[in-house]
């Protein structure tokens, strides 16, 4: 039987992967690869959580609805990808700054 | 002629003073040739001679006219005006558009070419009409107008010749000197109102008048009746020229002489007396003194300065001084009729010595555009001999000069008799200092007989004295002919039977019969009557010879050019120069110290306000800057501040966006951490 903590910490290692990816790369694609990182870090506590709750398994019920979500948010978000890679020419977000006035 | 009433009379007598109005308001107003209006104006003035002439003699020693409208109502108290012809106005009517109608007719000569003529005529209708009109009219207040007009046009006149630096400064000193006496005049006017609340001349100063009653009971403002005698005689000693205000007539010389001989015998100076003599209940004893021995000193002073001129019209305007004071005289020592006779027929040897001067001027001014010479054309020391070249005029200037000096046989043996026999009467009632009044009138009188001959013997006898200098290709020939009948005219009027049919007794004058009589007839131990006239005549016959032997027989006078008494009299007792060290300089010197005043105190107090408003708009500039602006720049720059440091954190960048985000949750999260109580 494999505790709880493990979960967690492998959960918490690749919820920081995902968050470095999103916070550091240059390539929105990656970015993309850091949320679903993040996303599939939360899936497995939902899964790992799941294990006390056997009669409901809201945690199982709850990660196939995020993953489900998980596929429409990619889908979205390639989609803006593409639109954002045909307005700049690149996809890279450091120059894309127009928000900043 | 019953149909004429009253109210047709004063109608008649507005019009004769309106005619010459008539004159100055049609040349000035309607635009024509620049010589234009002499025609008019002599027509003008020839109906308001026929107009007083008829007047006269409906009035003349018959009722008094006096018709009144009323002018306006201030409060409870009506102004009314009107006319009032008694037998002083109409005489003085006659007196003024004859004498008017004789000097324009004489200036359509004398005046010939001159490039302002028109201006020249319609000064002489407003001239005329102020006189006429101020001796018709019966309100004091209006008198003054008139008067003020007499003084307002004879400066238009006497400054005729604008061009001429002197005439503006005659003019400008005629003006002056009348207004000093303005001021007594209105503030005789105020007196009076405030008195008896009326300024009708016939209320005030008629038979049953109430200045007479007034005087009569003896009650209240006698004090005040006096000063308003003196005011309204310091008014008649700037009109004719008494001391201490006589020094405008010499200077008023610069103008035409035509014009100075109406000023002098008919308008100007005339008013002056006129004026005495239509407020003459107002004066009581003490100014009645005053009066004659202001008339004394100015006679005595004038004949003085007239013996040492050399220019032939200041002579004659000295010698009209000298007049003008036994004119006073008469006044003051209560001879009223004889004042009035003497300036009746003063009127007419004056003007006429001054038209004969002018013909004799006129003359000269010929003779020197001719020859191109330049000398004085006024100075009789370049004259002489002129009485074959114009014997016309010498014989008028003779005439006129007799009448002047009292010869018998003429008008001015009977005037100058009347006033000097009753002055001496009057001295007698009188006693004390003022018995030296008629004795100085008399030498007055000698000195009068020696300066007039004086310049007739060096104008007329002799040789001429410029002979020598030039060529005697150009003659000097009688005046033109409106300007010899005119003398010839006034001639006649020099002679006793214009005035009286006994040529040596004054008391048959029809004058003096018209006009009140001297009240008190004193019996004295002299009978002045025989005794006067012939010490007169004697002496002045003796005074004519020694003219005579002077400058006719020995050729040269003794010169007295160097002797003190000579120049003090030359410059014409240093009046002028008084006068001018005193009032001009000084007023100048005021106006200066004014100035001064003005620019370093007023001006100075501020610009020091200026100053210290500058002062405090600097202060408070200051503080706004660096104050109020500080405080606000402050605020300003520290929202900068803020704002530059918040931008930082809008890079654009949707990951540092992220970090941020992150890093508050992870801020959260440690806070939430250690410290779980906040």
């Amino acid at each position: 039987m494999i505790p709880l903590a493990h979960f967690m910490l492998v959960s918490a290692i690749l919820f920081c992967i995902g968050l470095y990816a999103v916070l550091a790369k240059k390539n929105a694609i990656m970015i993309l690869i850091g949320i679903e990182f993040m996303l599939n870090a939360a899936i497995l506590n939902f899964v790992a959580f799941s294990k006390h709750d056997k009669i409901a398994l809201g945690g199982q019920v709850f990660a196939l609805f995020a993953i489900v979500l998980a596929a429409a948010t990619v889908a979205v978000t390639l989609a803006i990808i593409l639109n954002v890679y045909k307005y700049y020419r690149t996809i890279d977000p450091t120059k894309i700054d127009q928000l900043r006035d | 002629m019953e149909t004429l009433t009253q109210g047709n009379l004063s109608l008649l007598a507005a019009l004769t003073a309106l005619l010459p109005l008539i004159t100055f308001l049609g040349i000035t107003l309607i635009p024509g040739k620049q010589g234009r209006g002499a025609y008019f104006s002599i027509f003008n003035i020839s109906v308001s001679l026929l107009l007083s002439a008829f007047l006269f003699f409906k009035i003349w020693n018959r009722n008094i006219v006096h018709e009144q409208l009323s002018w306006f109502t201030i409060g409870g108290t009506e102004f009314t005006a009107g006319i009032l012809l008694n037998n002083l106005s109409v005489l003085m009517l006659v007196l003024v558009s004859l004498i008017s109608l004789l000097v324009h007719i004489y200036s359509t000569m004398y005046m010939l070419g001159d490039p302002y003529l028109h201006r020249y005529w319609a000064y002489l209708g407003l001239f005329c009409f102020a006189m006429l009109g101020l001796v018709i009219i019966d309100n004091l207040l209006i008198v003054y107008m008139f008067w003020e007009l007499v003084g307002f046009s004879s400066y238009l006149l006497i400054g005729f010749w604008f061009t001429k630096e002197a005439a503006t400064q005659a003019s400008k000193k005629a003006f002056i000197v009348n207004r000093l006496g303005d001021l007594g005049f209105l503030t005789g006017i105020m007196i009076v109102f405030s008195t008896f609340r009326t300024l009708d001349i016939n209320l005030l100063f008629g038979e049953e008048g109430l200045v007479a009653q007034t005087v009569g009971s003896g009650i209240a403002p006698g004090a005040w009746l006096t000063i308003a005698g003196l005011a309204f005689f310091l008014a008649a000693t700037a009109k004719s020229a008494q001391f201490p205000l006589h020094t405008w007539l010499p200077d008023a010389m610069e103008g035409p002489t035509s014009v100075s001989s109406l000023i002098h015998a008919a308008t100007m100076v005339a008013a002056g007396v006129f004026l005495l003599a239509r407020i003459y209940p107002i004066f009581d004893p003490t100014v009645l003194v005053v009066i004659a021995s202001i008339g004394a000193f100015t006679a005595f002073m004038a004949a003085t300065i007239a013996l040492t001129q050399n220019d032939i019209k200041r002579i004659l305007a000295f010698s009209t001084i000298s007049q003008l004071g036994f004119m006073m005289i008469a006044m003051g020592v209560g001879a009223y009729g004889a004042g009035i006779f003497h300036l009746v027929t003063h009127a007419f040897f004056k003007c006429l010595l001054f038209l004969a001067a002018g013909a004799v001027i006129h003359e000269m001014a010929h003779f020197r555009a001719k020859t191109e010479a330049d000398f004085d054309h006024q100075d009789i020391r370049n004259m002489g001999g002129l009485r074959k070249a114009m014997p016309l005029t010498f014989i008028t200037m003779i005439l006129a000069s007799l009448a002047l000096s009292g010869i018998p046989f003429t008008s001015g043996f009977l005037s100058k008799d009347a006033i000097l026999i009753q002055s001496f009467e009057w001295a007698d009632s009188q006693g004390g200092w003022v018995k030296l009044i008629p004795y100085s009138a008399l030498l007055t009188s000698l000195l009068t007989a020696f300066y007039i001959f004086r310049l007739i013997f060096k104008t007329f006898f002799g040789e001429f004295r410029l002979k020598g200098q030039f060529s005697d290709k150009v003659i000097i020939h009688e005046a033109p002919a409106a300007m010899k009948y005119v003398m010839v005219v006034l001639a006649v009027f020099c002679l006793f039977l214009g005035f009286s049919f006994h040529p040596l007794s004054y008391e048959g004058s029809w004058i003096l019969q018209g006009l009140p009589q001297q009240a008190i007839k004193h019996a004295s131990v002299f009978d002045y009557h025989t005794f006067i006239p012939v010490i007169v005549n004697v002496l002045a016959i003796l005074m004519i010879a020694l003219a005579y032997k002077w400058y006719v027989k020995s050729k040269q006078a003794p010169d007295l050019s160097s002797n003190p008494v000579f120049l003090f009299l030359n410059r014409q007792w240093f009046f002028d120069d008084i006068y001018q060290r005193l009032f001009v300089n000084g007023t100048t010197k005021l106006a200066s110290r004014a100035f001064l005043f003005d620019k370093k105190v007023v001006d100075g107090l501020v610009n020091l306000i200026a100053n210290i408003g500058i002062v405090l708009s600097k202060i408070s500039d200051w503080l706004d800057r660096y104050v109020v602006d500080g405080l606000i720049h402050a605020v300003a720059s520290m929202a900068k501040t803020i704002g530059n440091f918040a931008r930082n954190f809008q890079t654009g960048r949707l990951q540092h966006y992220l970090l941020t985000m992150v890093l508050v949750v992870l801020c959260f999260f440690i806070i939430k951490l250690f410290f779980p109580a906040i």
